[in-house]
């Protein structure tokens, strides 16, 4: 059928002009002259969360996304420009409340590379325990969102059960059920006991166990796997060069995990594989994401196995005897770093995280704090995803790379 | 006076249920005047299947049940428990109820948008293509027109239904609201023509529209059994017409915010969200006739005529209670794969039972 081009003057409708939106009048002028539409998803939208997603469609078909982040932006570097180091350890953990042992450990990592700090081992197979805990509990958070959003009540509801055992064992672990500030510089806060390792790992047999059924009910269900397979394709190619970061690069194909790349704490020590898929779909993001959560339970299981006894904070720290309570802050407030720039990698639950540390090498808070985190690393890709799918595919391909806005915009 | 109410009483009492358990209660009742009258008004068969069974007080028990029932039935499926604290001895059974009374005491907004008039009077008159088939069905001897096309009446009502909600998006006057009609316009035609050939095909294996004949016809197999394909393809057509969960697309809430309905609050919205239950019931009416059995049940000499109607319902219940499991083990399908299915396989499904229905009706006869 030949396409006929007719000529009717047509108006963009009022409120795109009146709403602020971060795109040129000529933009919106172009896109519906050319017969297009403009959909605004968000910021409050059952669908989304609190971002904006400017979606251009032909039809039903998404020809260009543009998302407007920012709405729960907290301007976090420039509040730790004027804290002590130490006060910034809660500070940094907020991004993402699932993840906070990852974002905790790199900050950390950073002050003790700075600083030259020993951690001692137990201290390290206790840290690796809690960033594991928090991996499996983020994917385990991103799966229901995943879930939800394509319509499947008890696919939410398993994963938010299966949850509530990881807050246990952090509760049980630190004190606190997700943002525990338990990861300080040379160690960790106090010495885990027998009775809860024991108890974690009896958690992660009992999680493996439930997850078959979360696997029967959701992972193999057919109207799933229709949903999600062949969506948001993005090739190996594509995602190198939008720099798509963790999980969702290595669905792509991309053999690429901090932990293996660069091993920081004891991941070198333990003996676990990476999740890779070629398919680079959403179904296949989803798929690496499950495959990881079974590794993490296995990397857990052999941290309580293999941890050996002894101090849990550096001697540096804590000189007089094998616990920094009581003395925290005398021995922490004042650190200050030498001048210069310390940079760390850590692989978190959704992707890399860049912790830089610029010191002035005189006072006791950072003259800068850079943090890039995973969600503002592939927000890119995610939107190169969208294009060509169907406007009811945007919801499935958002729950599938886990997109959280407060961690993308920190 | 006295003698119009003599012959409206001569009517009712003409053509009255037969229930030996309650006879002695009733030949009583009957010689009081005044509360005669109206004992032979409800006994009084066609009003009897219309208003009392299977017609309106037991539609709404069974929206009462069946709200609670889906709601529990998914909580212990998702490890949850489900609505307790209503009456919390019986399980919070009457929760249905409690929320009934709040949407009813709750302000209705009409925004301003809105096409004020059809806005307002479309869920009530979505009553009606919902009500009228129970005059057509019969249970047992209780019926209220007798007619030998019946079914073809009630498939024909049941069509009607999808209109209203599409009037009901577009009365609202709403981005979403739109977006669900034209997705229910979409399914509408979907599932309509695999289902209307699926029930030609059961009319072709009984020879004819009649109810009777279909129940007679099936005293010795279920229709279930003699034609399957028709069976599957109208348990799918119904999943399909109710926005049950693999097909729950016009109400997507995670994408377009229940579509049609979004605009609704208060009474309205208690109305509009019924009308899916309604539509179950009125269609699980049927399916009972055409596959099940209809009435037909291990005959209780007690309860008299009462069997009948009490045999389809228990029937209706049943496979209600046994199809809202859907809801808590499936994803919802993207509206274009709903409609390959619709289109496709299951109009091949619904020619192919047309084939088997032809055949067998022909062999039967």
């Amino acid at each position: 059928m030949d396409e006929y081009v007719l000529d009717i003057p047509v108006e963009p409708p009022k409120e795109l002009r009146s709403l602020f939106i971060p795109i040129p009048p000529e933009y919106v002028e172009d896109t519906y002259k050319s017969d297009d539409f403009l959909i605004l998803v968000g910021p409050q939208h059952p669908g989304s969360g609190h971002m904006r997603l400017i979606v251009r469609v032909k039809g039903d078909i998404i020809q260009e996304v543009i998302p407007d982040p920012g709405y729960v932006h907290r301007s976090m570097e420039k509040l730790a420009e004027n804290r002590l180091y130490i006060q910034n350890i809660p500070l940094v953990e907020r991004p993402a409340i699932m993840d906070a042992p990852n974002f905790n450990l790199g900050y950390v990592r950073a002050i003790e590379e700075a600083l030259d700090i020993e951690v001692p081992e137990r201290a390290k197979y206790i840290r690796t325990m809690l960033a594991e805990l928090g991996r499996v509990g983020t994917h385990l958070y991103d799966a229901a969102i995943l879930a939800v959003f394509i319509g499947h009540t008890t696919g939410f509801m398993y994963p938010f059960a299966l949850r509530e055992l990881i807050c246990e064992a952090l509760v049980r672990l630190t004190g606190a059920r997700f943002t525990s500030s338990f990861i300080i510089p040379g160690g960790v806060r106090r010495d885990a006991d027998e009775s809860t390792l024991k108890w974690i790992y009896d958690m992660t047999l009992a999680m493996e166990r439930r997850l078959k059924s979360f696997e029967r009910i959701f992972i193999n269900n057919p109207t799933v796997i229709a949903r999600l397979q062949d969506v948001g394709v993005l090739s190996k190619e594509e995602a190198i060069k939008y720099g798509v970061v963790g999980p969702f690069l290595r669905a792509s194909g991309v053999e690429y995990d901090v932990r293996k790349v660069e091993p920081y704490e004891v991941y070198d020590e333990l003996v676990w594989d990476m999740p890779v898929s070629d398919a680079g779909d959403s179904y296949a993001r989803f798929l690496v994401r499950v495959n990881e959560i079974g590794q993490s339970l296995s990397i857990i299981r052999q941290c309580i196995k293999e941890m050996p006894e002894g101090r849990v904070i550096s001697e540096q720290i804590a000189e007089n005897g094998n616990d920094i309570r009581g003395s925290f802050y005398d021995s922490l407030s004042n650190i200050v770093l030498p001048s210069g720039e310390y940079t760390t990698l850590t692989e978190g639950a959704r992707g890399t995280i860049v912790f830089s540390i610029v010191s002035d090498g005189e006072s006791n808070v950072p003259y800068r704090l850079r943090i890039v985190s995973p969600g503002w690393l592939y927000l890119k890709g995610f939107m190169e995803s969208m294009k060509g799918e169907r406007l009811a595919d945007l919801q499935a391909i958002y729950g599938s790379f886990g997109y959280f806005p407060p961690e993308a915009d920190r | 006076m006295m003698d119009v109410i003599n012959y409206l009483f001569e009517t009712f009492s003409s053509n009255m249920m037969d229930i030996p358990l309650i006879a002695p209660i009733v030949d009583f009742l009957l010689k009081i005047p005044v509360i005669n009258f109206i004992v032979a008004l409800i006994l009084w068969k066609p009003f009897f299947a219309v208003i009392i069974m299977p017609g309106l007080v037991v539609l709404t028990l069974y929206l009462l049940y069946v709200v609670w029932y889906e709601r529990k039935l998914t909580a212990r499926i998702q490890w949850r428990v489900g609505p307790l604290e209503v009456a919390r001895p019986i399980r919070g059974a009457i929760q249905a109820l409690a929320d009934g009374i709040r949407y009813f005491f709750q302000e209705a907004i009409v925004h301003r948008e809105a096409h004020r008039p059809y806005f307002v009077q479309l869920p009530i008159l979505a009553f009606i293509p919902i009500l009228l088939p129970i005059m057509f069905i019969p249970a047992g001897s209780a019926v209220g027109i007798y007619t030998p096309y019946s079914i073809q009446l009630t498939v024909t009502f049941i069509a009607l239904i999808p209109i209203t909600i599409v009037a009901m998006g577009w009365a609202s006057n709403s981005r979403f609201a739109y977006i669900g009609s034209v997705r229910e316009a979409f399914m509408y035609f979907a599932y309509e023509v695999p289902f209307i050939i699926a029930v030609i095909s059961m009319i072709f294996l009984y020879g004819s529209g009649d109810a009777y004949v279909a129940v007679e016809k099936q005293s010795a197999i279920p229709g279930a059994l003699l034609n399957p394909i028709a069976f599957i393809v109208y348990i799918i057509a119904m999943l399909m017409a109710t926005s049950r969960l693999p097909f729950e697309i016009p109400e997507a809430d995670q994408e377009i915010a229940f579509g049609p309905f979004v605009e609704y609050s208060g009474i309205l919205f208690g109305l509009a969200m019924v009308l899916a239950y309604e539509k179950l019931y009125i269609m699980t009416l049927l399916f009972t006739i055409l596959f099940l059995g209809g009435w037909s049940g291990p005959y209780c000499p007690l309860l008299g005529d009462l069997n009948g109607p009490l045999w389809m319902f228990i029937k209706t219940i049943v496979v209600i209670s046994i199809l809202v499991i859907v809801r808590s083990i499936y994803a919802r399908y993207r509206l274009d794969q709903a409609l390959r299915i619709g289109w496709t396989s299951m109009l091949a499904l619904s020619i192919a039972a047309l084939v088997v229905g032809g055949a067998l009706g022909v062999w039967l006869s």
